[in-house]
């Protein structure tokens, strides 16, 4: 679980590479330091959905705030551009783009899926799609980006069709032969799909998508432009855009990328490069193209575009840079999310080469998880009397199925764990206990106190 | 020349009540009515205390130029920090249990501060521009769902900012939407030439039968700056017929009064960090609770999509917030100065004005307007014989400004108009004048200006780029 690699000492000397002979990777005890910003005594496993970032990143933002603050119209001038540019060139290397036109920042993938979907609604209200023509989306699309969907296609006249995932999920061919389904769903009666919107990695419940062979199904199918929201992509595991293929290409870098709250990059293909894509916030940067257009979006404070070069120089000190952390992310959540059912006597959401650095793990069923408020209830219960945080999906049992389940009865929750550098083993170990102890206490859901 | 900074705004008062602003002449201070925040009558700033509240600000630079980015004292940057920290220390828990609350909690003082009815009607936004997309998004809609007849118009300043002109053409003009822009004479010498040419513009509006959907007034305008009489303006939309007043004080808060009742207005954004000593950035729009505007929306739309503007605005995705939370803070620095932002505002006017005045002398030129029509900024004319022909001349001038004087000040290129003899001002500095400026700044600005008139400096001598 730690990094007891023994070459690994407190060298002060801080390199870059990666060889692995070098004793200069980031020791123990430098990143508990990193991260000792964070509430001591709390079970974090919850990277997933608001991230984290190192303290030397968040000195490297602050020494921007400050650069701003000292002399901002020299700073507007001179210096602001370039230091977006650089972060743009760094994302472009990462994601094997072709060009750093193809790469805008933003603030979150939120602000990405309205930039895509103003462009889908503008096509409809202005007569370029028919009435009823429609966008693909999965059912456990972010919520967001759902409502998103709503406030520019649905309003403007598009119509939308929901692909249902199975979960628990045992392969990639149910996500694929569901898809396709959806595909002829959403032609049928004349109609044109306009967009597929695919995750890469869902969030509630969460699972790695095969996007390379939904986006080569889309082609095949003939739908207009394929937007993946890769939310927890950069930073949880391989980002190739040229590979993928999709016309829009979202990732936040807060997440799992070490940058401070919030930045992300739109990619967008080359080829729509000239077409219509606008962000929603005007300035006088307007018709510039999306990535100049982001760039400036009003007074703001931009240092979280900024700090890219001091989040590469950080992921370098680890072994293996942002593979290496990717990698054992995975390995040690995988760990921890069997050791977590097999204590509990429950089960996995998804093979371990279905998940990156989350996975959902089956809550036991004497718990009696069987409703919204029951998961968030559970979630306050475990944050307020056992400092865990961590998020709770109540599974929706299907009509006419029994569902998984354990020596008890229907499991219908499941906890995303997630594991980034910080964690440790005593993290899991406590909500471990802590949800053994609700059941031995013979506690439901419903009968849990919360403030 | 005394201390660097001026004695008047900067006394130790004994008497807690003057605190208040409670004079004769602050009247109208909504800030007079609220109980204090702190249990104990804080002292007043001394020149020092202004000195380290703004000691991050490169002190050889001549900063007169608040209007642009605005400013933020080390108090309120302090607090900032602590809850960023807040934050990231345990995100989850600030997001379900701390976030909403310390919103409202802005929005119900900004209510207070420009008489607003309700909180509902005020939504935190990061700023002008973000206002404006939302107003004009909605205006969009109405063009693509039939609610407004193609060739139905917009009306909006001739000066109006540039960010707000080119979301007009996004969001109306490509809806199919008609734009009038209402010119507006510079240098101004009354309020009365701007509503002739308001009333004007309106009528332009109005014909073939043309319905004005929308007039997007700015209480201040940036670049050339004056100050707009809005309600007097709006008053004359209202009898025009105009659906939707938009009035867009980017410099409102803190610069000019800001009275949503007394003004009328449909919809009134306000940046914060700009002269309301706010980090960068926030801003308050404000929406009259009428059936007429139940339909806006922030353009980007997250899972609160639906419940109202304010809501939707509270939450668009993982972000840092914490400039929407610090206006607490920022009211306590506030209420220290005397006669707080009432105080602040009158004292930056006179300063702005005298500065103004005194540059004019210097350099044989004019203000851009009458002292009653401009704020805590002015328009100063600059030599001709500096021979400034054109926007990018202005630009280069700021440029050597920065580089060569270490001042910072944004120059405006006004045209010469037909029938104008040589001569003529063509190039106006807009000075502006906040807490931490000196005399200094302004002799300053004047000695290098002087500078490069003895040394026969033309625009036409600085290199194309």
């Amino acid at each position: 679980m730690e990094h007891e690699d023994p070459r690994n000492g407190e060298s002060p000397h801080r390199s870059s590479k990666k060889s692995k002979f070098s004793s200069n990777y980031i020791p123990e005890s430098e990143i508990r330091d990193e991260f000792s910003h964070h509430q001591p005594r709390v079970a974090r496993i919850n990277n997933g959905s608001f991230g984290s970032c190192p303290g030397s990143v968040l000195a490297a933002q602050r020494r921007w705030q400050l650069q701003f603050l000292r002399q901002p119209d020299a700073f507007y001038f001179n210096t602001l551009r370039n230091g977006i540019t650089a972060s743009r060139m760094i994302i472009k290397d990462l994601i094997n783009a072709d060009h750093v036109d193809e790469v805008s920042l933003v603030d979150n993938a939120t602000t990405a899926a309205a930039i895509v979907l103003q462009q889908i609604g503008h096509s409809f209200a202005e007569g370029k799609f028919k009435n009823n023509d429609t966008v693909l989306m999965l059912h456990c699309a972010f919520q967001a980006v759902k409502k998103s969907i709503q406030a520019y296609v649905t309003r403007a006249g598009g119509s939308v069709v929901e692909v249902r995932l199975p979960f628990p999920v045992n392969s990639e061919e149910e996500i694929i032969s569901e898809f396709k389904k959806s595909i002829t769903e959403g032609k049928s009666n004349g109609r044109k799909i306009r967009l597929a919107i695919i995750d890469h990695i869902t969030s509630m419940p969460s699972v790695v998508i095969p996007v390379k062979e939904l986006v080569r199904v889309c082609r095949e199918e003939g739908i207009d432009q394929v937007f993946v929201d890769a939310a927890h992509a950069i930073g949880s595991l391989k980002v190739d855009v040229k590979e993928i293929g999709a016309d829009f290409y979202v990732s936040n870098l807060h997440k799992w990328f070490f940058c401070p709250p919030s930045v992300a990059f739109l990619h967008c293909k080359k080829a729509n490069a000239s077409s219509d894509v606008h962000h929603p916030v005007v300035s006088h940067e307007y018709g510039n193209g999306l990535p100049i257009e982001s760039s400036w979006i009003g007074t703001r404070d931009y240092s979280s575009q900024l700090v890219i070069p001091a989040v590469l120089e950080f992921v370098n000190r680890f072994e293996g840079g942002i593979e290496g952390i990717m990698e054992r992310n995975h390995e040690q959540v995988v760990k921890m999310g069997k050791m977590l059912a097999e204590s509990w006597g429950t089960n996995l959401g998804s093979p371990p080469e279905m998940c990156t650095a989350m996975i959902m793990v089956g809550l036991p069923s004497r718990l009696c998880l069987n409703s919204e408020e029951d998961a968030s209830r559970l979630r306050s219960y475990l944050r307020d009397c056992h400092e865990v945080e961590v998020p709770i999906f109540y599974q929706v049992p299907k009509d006419g199925e029994d569902g998984v389940r354990d020596n008890d009865g229907c499991i219908t929750g499941y906890v995303r764990i997630s594991h980034q550098v910080y964690n440790t083993l005593d993290d899991y170990e406590k909500l471990r206990d802590a949800i053994n102890q609700i059941v031995k206490d013979g506690k439901t859901c419903k009968m849990l106190c919360i403030e | 020349m005394a201390s660097s900074l001026h004695s008047n705004n900067t006394q130790i008062c004994p008497n807690p009540t003057a605190l208040n602003g409670g004079s004769a002449a602050d009247g109208k201070s909504q800030i007079s009515k609220k109980p204090r925040l702190y249990a104990d009558p804080p002292l007043l700033f001394t020149p020092s205390d202004i000195i380290s509240e703004f000691s991050h600000h490169d002190p050889a630079v001549a900063r007169i130029n608040n209007g642009s980015f605005g400013c933020c004292p080390s108090s309120v940057l302090s607090a900032q920090n602590q809850l960023q920290l807040q934050w990231l220390r345990q995100p989850d828990n600030f997001y379900f249990n701390q976030l909403q609350p310390k919103i409202i909690q802005s929005r119900t003082i900004i209510k207070d501060i420009i008489n607003a009815d309700h909180v509902d009607e005020v939504s935190i936004v990061d700023n002008a521009t973000t206002a404006a997309a939302i107003v004009l998004q909605q205006i969009a809609w109405g063009f693509a769902e039939g609610k407004f007849c193609r060739g139905d118009a917009a009306v909006m300043l001739h000066y109006a900012y540039g960010a707000v002109k080119k979301s007009v053409e996004a969001y109306v003009t490509r809806a199919g939407g008609y734009v009038i822009e209402v010119p507006l004479p510079f240098p101004v010498s009354s309020v009365d030439e701007i509503v002739k040419e308001f009333r004007q513009a309106l009528r332009r509006g109005k014909q073939n039968g043309r319905k004005v959907r929308l007039a997007v007034i700015d209480h201040v305008t940036s670049m050339p700056t004056v100050v707009i009489p809005v309600k007097e303006l709006v008053t004359i939309c209202r009898e025009e017929g105009v659906d939707q007043v938009f009035v867009d004080a980017a410099h409102g808060i803190g610069c000019v009064d800001v009275d949503m009742k007394q003004i009328g207005a449909d919809f009134y954004t306000s940046n914060l960090h700009k002269w309301f000593f706010c980090p960068p950035s926030v801003a308050f729009l404000y929406c009259k609770k009428s059936t007429n505007n139940s339909d806006l929306h922030h353009p980007v739309v997250s899972h609160e999509y639906g419940n109202g503007l304010a809501i939707e605005s509270a939450w668009i995705g993982t972000r840092d917030y914490s400039s929407y939370l610090v206006v607490p803070k920022v009211l306590e620095f506030i209420n220290r100065f005397e006669g707080g932002i009432e105080g602040i505002k009158k004292r930056n006017h006179e300063y702005v004005v005298e500065m103004g005045q005194m540059l004019v002398k210097a350099w044989g030129t004019r203000l851009g307007c009458p002292p009653e029509m401009c704020s805590s900024m002015v328009m100063v004319g600059l030599p001709a014989c500096l021979g400034i022909s054109s926007d990018h001349d202005a630009l280069e001038l700021r440029t050597c400004l920065r580089d060569k004087f270490v001042v910072e000040v944004p120059i405006y290129y006004r045209p010469p108009k037909d029938g104008e003899e040589g001569g003529v001002v063509t190039g106006y500095a807009r000075i502006s004048y906040q807490v931490y400026n000196k005399f200094e700044d302004y002799y300053k600005f004047r000695d290098a200006i002087n500078q490069l008139v003895d040394n026969a400096f033309t625009c036409a001598s600085l290199p194309i780029s």
